[in-house]
């Protein structure tokens, strides 16, 4: 029961966080809904036996991530509440996207109750196997150094060359030119 | 319908799609380039949580192999914040104008 009860308090947070984050016009108070989001479904991830994955959640999203996009909304002059004036065809696409974003939600749930309804047939009950050797942290971390170290080491380097072409982006338009701004336009 | 509750794989999946579908409204509807960045974010989460879900819930033993892919999820989301944050800031210098929604106005 008490399980339930926090398993419905992190899907509360992972949803409301998500929609306020979607929803609330002022960016910044956009943000801390987004890790409010985050931190719902680190808890979730706890629920799932993904211990680990739940620690880099928080680690990663919510420490490294979620710092940067608040850092970034920083440069945004709106930040504290001054809403804009939205023209009449930027609301209209609004609305538009509200009802692409509810056909989206509505088709996700009709396939995710079929695909369950499937699944709780065929799936065993959990915690029947021994949770040390096939879910958790070490398991992850032994298949990750085995069967998955390739991609693992091509993480690695996705990552390096991502930093670099950060550094060397920020660089290139460090200093004001004209026709500067062109070149990002596409 | 499975009940909802921790042991059933429906309510994770459900709390997923919604998940994505605010990412997606974001996408649609935020003029400002952080905002859409915000709802990338939530589509990434979601996808994550999906992964780790059907790990978890795959017939006969858990599979740890769906939190590996979350895992790889996080890092491209890590990798794709860092290039974006680098490009809006790259659009800050250059503008000289902090707000990006100036910007776009400026060019249309």
């Amino acid at each position: 029961m008490i399980e339930t009860l926090l398993f419905a308090g992190c899907a509360l947070c992972a949803i409301a966080g998500a929609l306020g984050a979607a929803l609330v016009k002022n960016l910044f108070h956009a943000a801390l809904l987004l890790g409010l989001a985050l931190v719902g479904t680190a808890g979730l991830y706890l629920f799932l036996e993904a211990q680990w994955l739940a620690c880099v959640q928080v680690v990663v999203y919510v420490g490294g991530i979620l710092v940067l996009i608040l850092f970034a909304t920083l440069f945004s002059a709106d930040i504290l509440g001054a809403v804009q004036r939205a023209p009449w065809s930027v609301r209209m696409a609004g609305w538009l996207g509200a009802v692409l974003a509810g056909g989206v939600a509505w088709r996700l749930v009709q396939v995710v109750l079929a695909e369950a309804r499937h699944l709780d047939r065929t799936r065993s009950a959990p915690g029947v196997a021994d949770p040390l050797t096939t879910s958790g942290g070490a398991a992850a971390g032994n298949v990750l150094l085995s069967s998955w170290f390739v991609p693992f080491l091509a993480t690695g380097l996705l990552l390096t060359v991502a930093l670099v072409a950060a550094v060397a982006t920020v660089q290139r338009f460090r200093r004001p030119a004209n026709g500067g701004s062109e070149a990002i336009r596409g | 319908m499975a009940e909802f509750g921790p042991s059933s794989l429906a309510s994770y999946l459900i709390v997923a799609g919604i998940l994505f579908a605010a990412g997606v409204l974001a996408i649609a509807t935020r003029r400002n380039a952080i905002g859409v960045l915000i709802g990338l974010e939530l589509m990434f989460n979601a996808a994550a949580l999906q992964f780790t879900a059907y790990g978890r819930f795959r017939a006969g033993a858990p599979d740890p192999q769906g939190q590996i892919a979350a895992v790889f999820v996080v890092v491209a989301a890590a990798a794709e914040a860092a290039v974006a944050l680098a490009l809006l800031f790259a659009v800050y210098r250059t503008s000289k104008d902090v707000d990006l929604e100036a910007t776009r106005e400026l060019r249309s």
